[in-house]
């Protein structure tokens, strides 16, 4: 069975998978200055050392408002279309193998997750919802 | 030519170099498509410009590789080991030949033919060459055959040449020795990958942020000498680091110029006209992707130049010029700009038809056309759908016009002029940041958002309580006049919803914006705090959508910032474009706008601190006085300067011991204008950009980013005239005093009257002796009334009792002042000082 390797973290209570090829890294972020005019899932700016992360938050993104408090800070950190991007995240648990392939959804999600759940990845004994990075950075049709 | 052929030298070089590592993956998998078409376009290139710098044998080398790969695309032949050998044999001897031109070395004589026969026998192997016993006998003709007609085949083509034998014109090759000598003759260079050198600009930038960090924290703590100088030393290398990776960014022009040559020819060729290239300052350097920015739109000028420039060879005999265009490439650097001109000879811009075309199209009504300038009607070439270009050709006036060319230089921060003159030809200047991505910029707040904005974009900043702006609302819309000049007006927080923070706070900054797309604007702020230089990085698409933002950037605080973009944000608040009333804008300056006249201004510190601005021709010195020159007098002041009183003004309490005081002249009078310091000599414009003429001062004058009050001279003077006469030492009053033996005359006004400067003379008045006045006693000895001989002389009378000295020619003797004053009233027109400054 082709396993690979995934990141497993908490949005809004729900335990996600990300694969580790989509994460360059795991920080907690300093300061996030905010950005005008920008949809509500943008947190702002962030530098990371002499690089800008821009900061999303995937809650807002998905149900467009925010559970996360101000002081969100742990993020993951990754690579999109050439921008450095900081996606927050309430808690970090582990980055395990995994099987490859993602079994699919069982049973009705909330429809606010569905478009960016591509699956459940099994651990510790736990499902995991499969998320793709990418797909919180892109401009949203939630634009505030 | 040399340049040209410098050129091609470089360029094949290069494709050489890059195609060098392509070599060893080609052997391995000849059949690799891709390769293929490498090595082909490589051969290709140099057989096309060797046609046309008439280099024969590299042409003759590179159009046989071509065939050979040409059959071999075709799939008529097998890329097999022999002939993969055959055509790098073939590249290595353009390369050696390249570098021997470059060395300005006569070219290696050496069989060329050989290295050709490798070629063709890899084919003959296959049987698929052509009949291979055609011009057995063509010699090795080199040079001396610029169009050899027919290849030298190889008849008695030999043994299979492998790759073991397949470098036997190597040993003709200067090849150690020649590549060597270049090498020195050229700045060495190395290629690296791009990401490595922006990894490199990352790491740098990590370590400035790391450097400032250190330094903060060290400024916390108490620090000891030494560590603090090896810190220093750390500091200023870390600087000098970053400046020179910085450099790493930069690229020759010639990068830029490398087509062209290419270009023109194909083009006067195809247009049936005869042009030629000149291309100056290659040397210029200017960041990599402003290069990649400025190459369309210098193509593209080139391009229209020809096309449209220069006429056709029978016109321009017609015209009296050379049948021959000249085109001319210029790029140099002027301050923080590349400035890249595009000269050529031709027929210059037809403004008549521009106009017609304008008023055809809707763009101008004849009533404007008749009150646009020259400038404002060829600037009318860079409007969307306007070409004078009487038909479409294939090769400009395709709907690719001018007005793209400037959106795209005015993206990146650049200005386009055109100046052309009719049947002489067209100047297009393009002037443009030397860097995009390090920019100065101003930071800007609102509340406790922080923002950068392009200082180019940057008119003047004003506050908003200055006397020079009034600020309306009319139907909605808010304007801001700003001498005599009306701009919308908005609020940056209005336009990012960012609520009104800006309440708080005292008066806010307006910025005058110039921004690309469309008319300035004045941006009202917070607060403008400082001019950095900042590196500017893309933002994420989603930032980027709103369109109010040009990118971001890190300070050295580690704290991101966003950067302004001054189009988007009129745009987000709606404001008109630039091609509604384009011609109409006279704020934005222009690339060759005529300097006003100036005249040179002081600079000064008033005593209450302001800064004020004084006309230099009427300052006749600077000097150094003592408090105890100076002397109140009623509501003025005078100063003893030398011999003689002159008005001082803003005396006041002496401060200070010594005070400065700017001497003024005008022609004979003098003032004294007391002030703290002179702070400067500048340059002013001549006239002021706000006429006030309210007391002493002119108007006002922006001087950089701050506006500064010009004192009036001519209030001045008039406030010195009325304080009282200006002193003139050269003409004492004469006073006569007839009665020699009064003793009160003699020992006391006699005295007083010298040393108020006035000239006194005893005895009876005669006609030799003119006076001025005569001062009488009015208990005088009746034997001696002002004599017959004085004439119309006025006479005063002293009189001894305070209260009956009331007819206008009777003063009480005791009563100085009115003594003083009745000299000066009865003796006009001769002025003088009446007050004793000892």
């Amino acid at each position: 069975m082709n396993q690979s390797l995934f990141l497993f973290a908490s949005i809004a209570d729900a335990p996600i998978a990300v694969r580790a090829s989509e994460v360059e890294a795991v920080v907690r972020l300093g300061d996030i200055v905010p950005v005008p005019l920008a949809p509500a899932h943008v947190r702002g700016l962030a530098a990371l050392r002499s690089r800008v992360l821009t900061v999303i938050d995937m809650e807002a993104r998905i149900f467009g408002k925010s559970g996360l408090g101000d002081d969100a800070s742990l993020a993951i950190i990754a690579n999109i279309a050439a921008h450095s991007h900081g996606f927050l995240v309430d808690s970090v648990s582990d980055i395990c193998r995994a099987p490859a392939d993602a079994q699919p959804v069982h049973g009705r999600i909330d429809p606010a997750w569905a478009p960016f759940v591509s699956g459940l990845v099994e651990y510790d004994g736990r499902s995991h919802l499969l998320v793709t990075l990418a797909d919180f950075a892109a401009a949203g049709e939630r634009a505030a | 030519m040399d340049e040209i052929l410098g050129e091609f030298i470089a360029e094949t070089l290069e494709t050489l170099e890059t195609l060098s590592g392509e070599v060893v993956a080609w052997e391995a998998d000849p059949a690799d498509q891709s390769r293929l078409d490498a090595f082909f376009r490589f051969f290709h290139t140099v057989k096309g410009s060797c046609g046309f710098l008439h280099l024969p044998r590299f042409e003759r080398l590179a159009h046989h590789a071509e065939d050979v790969l040409t059959a071999v695309r075709r799939g008529e032949r097998q890329a097999d080991p022999a002939t993969v050998s055959a055509v790098l044999a073939v590249m290595d001897r353009i390369g050696a030949l390249a570098r021997a031109l470059a060395s300005d070395e006569p070219l290696p004589e050496s069989d060329d033919d050989s290295l050709l026969d490798m070629l063709l026998v890899g084919g003959d192997e296959r049987g698929l060459a052509p009949n291979a016993d055609v011009a057995a006998d063509a010699a090795p003709t080199a040079d001396a055959a610029p169009t050899a007609a027919s290849p030298p085949r190889a008849s008695d083509a030999g043994p299979i040449i492998g790759r073991a034998t397949a470098p036997p014109a190597g040993e003709a090759l200067p090849d150690p020795a020649g590549s060597g000598r270049a090498g020195e003759r050229a700045p060495r260079t190395i290629r690296l990958p791009l990401t490595l050198v922006d990894q490199l600009m990352n790491g740098i930038s990590d370590m400035v942020l790391a450097r400032n960090d250190l330094a903060r924290r060290m400024r916390e703590r108490a620090m000891d000498a030494d560590l603090e100088s090896s810190f220093e030393r750390l500091s200023a290398n870390v600087a000098d680091l970053r400046d020179m990776i910085s450099k790493t960014r930069m690229q020759r022009v010639d990068r830029l110029y490398a087509a062209l040559p290419r270009m023109v020819r194909d083009l006067a060729q195809e247009l049936g006209k005869q042009a030629k290239l000149a291309l100056d300052g290659g040397e210029v350097e200017m960041d990599r992707e402003m290069i990649e920015m400025v190459l369309d739109p210098l193509t593209h000028i080139v391009r229209n130049a020809l096309d449209h420039g220069i006429e056709t060879p029978a016109a321009r005999r017609a015209a009296g010029k050379p049948e021959t265009g000249a085109l001319h490439v210029v790029a140099r650097q002027s301050g923080n700009q590349i400035v890249i001109e595009v000269r050529d000879d031709g027929a210059g811009l037809d403004c008549a038809a521009l106009v017609e075309k304008a008023i055809a199209t809707g763009l101008v009504t004849p009533a404007d056309a008749a009150l646009m300038s020259e400038a404002d009607k060829l600037d009318l070439v860079f409007h969307a759908g306007l070409s004078t270009a009487a038909q479409v050709t294939s090769v400009s006036g395709r709907g690719v016009g001018m007005d793209v060319v400037r959106t795209n230089i005015e993206q990146i921060g650049g200005i386009i002029s055109i100046l052309s003159t009719p049947g002489s030809g067209t100047t297009i200047a393009m002037r443009v940041p030397l860097t995009l991505t390090i920019i100065p910029g101003l930071i800007v707040h609102s509340g406790r958002h922080v923002f950068a904005m392009p200082r180019s974009n940057v008119v003047e900043l004003l506050h908003q309580n200055s006397a020079m702006v009034s600020i309306e609302t009319v139907g909605g819309a808010r304007i801001a006049t700003i001498r005599g000049e009306r701009h919308a007006f908005i609020d940056l927080e209005d336009v990012l919803h960012l609520g009104r923070e800006k309440m708080a706070g005292g008066p806010r900054t307006l910025m005058v914006i110039r921004s690309p797309a469309g008319q300035p604007y004045v941006l009202g702020v917070q607060a403008v705090e400082s001019h950095e230089e900042l590196v500017i990085r893309p933002a994420a698409p989603v930032i980027a959508a709103s369109g109010a933002f040009a990118g971001m950037t890190l300070p050295d605080n580690g704290r991101p910032m966003l950067l302004l973009d001054a189009a988007g944000l009129a745009q987000i608040a709606r404001l008109p474009l630039r091609e509604t009333d384009g011609w109409q804008r006279t704020a934005a300056p222009h690339a060759e706008a005529v300097p006003e006249p100036t005249m040179q201004a002081l600079m000064f510190r008033e005593r209450d601190g302001a800064h004020r601005l004084i006309p230099l021709a009427v300052v006749d010195r600077v000097e150094d006085i003592a408090a105890g020159q100076i002397a109140p007098c009623g509501a003025g002041a005078f100063a003893r300067l030398e011999d003689r009183l002159v008005p001082a003004l803003n005396a006041g309490p002496p401060d200070a011991p010594r005070l400065k005081s700017l001497r003024l002249h005008a022609g004979e009078e003098q003032l004294c204008y007391l002030i703290d310091d002179v702070v400067d000599i500048i340059d002013v414009p001549l006239t002021l950009d706000v006429g006030l003429a309210s007391g002493r001062l002119a108007g006002l004058v922006m001087v950089g980013e701050q506006q500064l009050e010009m004192l009036d001279p001519f209030a001045l003077f008039a406030e010195a005239r009325a304080q009282g006469p200006a002193s003139r030492p050269a003409e004492p009053i004469r006073c006569l005093i007839p009665d020699g033996e009064d003793v009160w005359m003699r020992t006391i006004l006699a005295p007083l009257l010298m040393q108020a400067g006035h000239e006194v003379r005893f005895g009876p008045p005669d006609a030799d002796h003119a006076a001025d006045v005569i001062l009488c006693s009015e208990t005088a000895p009746e034997e001696a009334p002002p004599p017959a001989g004085c004439g119309a002389t006025p006479v005063i009378t002293l009189g001894d009792d305070a209260q009956a000295a009331e007819s206008p020619d009777t003063v009480y003797r005791y009563d100085r002042d009115r003594i003083f004053a009745a000299i000066a009233r009865v003796a006009p027109p001769r002025d003088h000082a009446t007050r004793d400054v000892a």
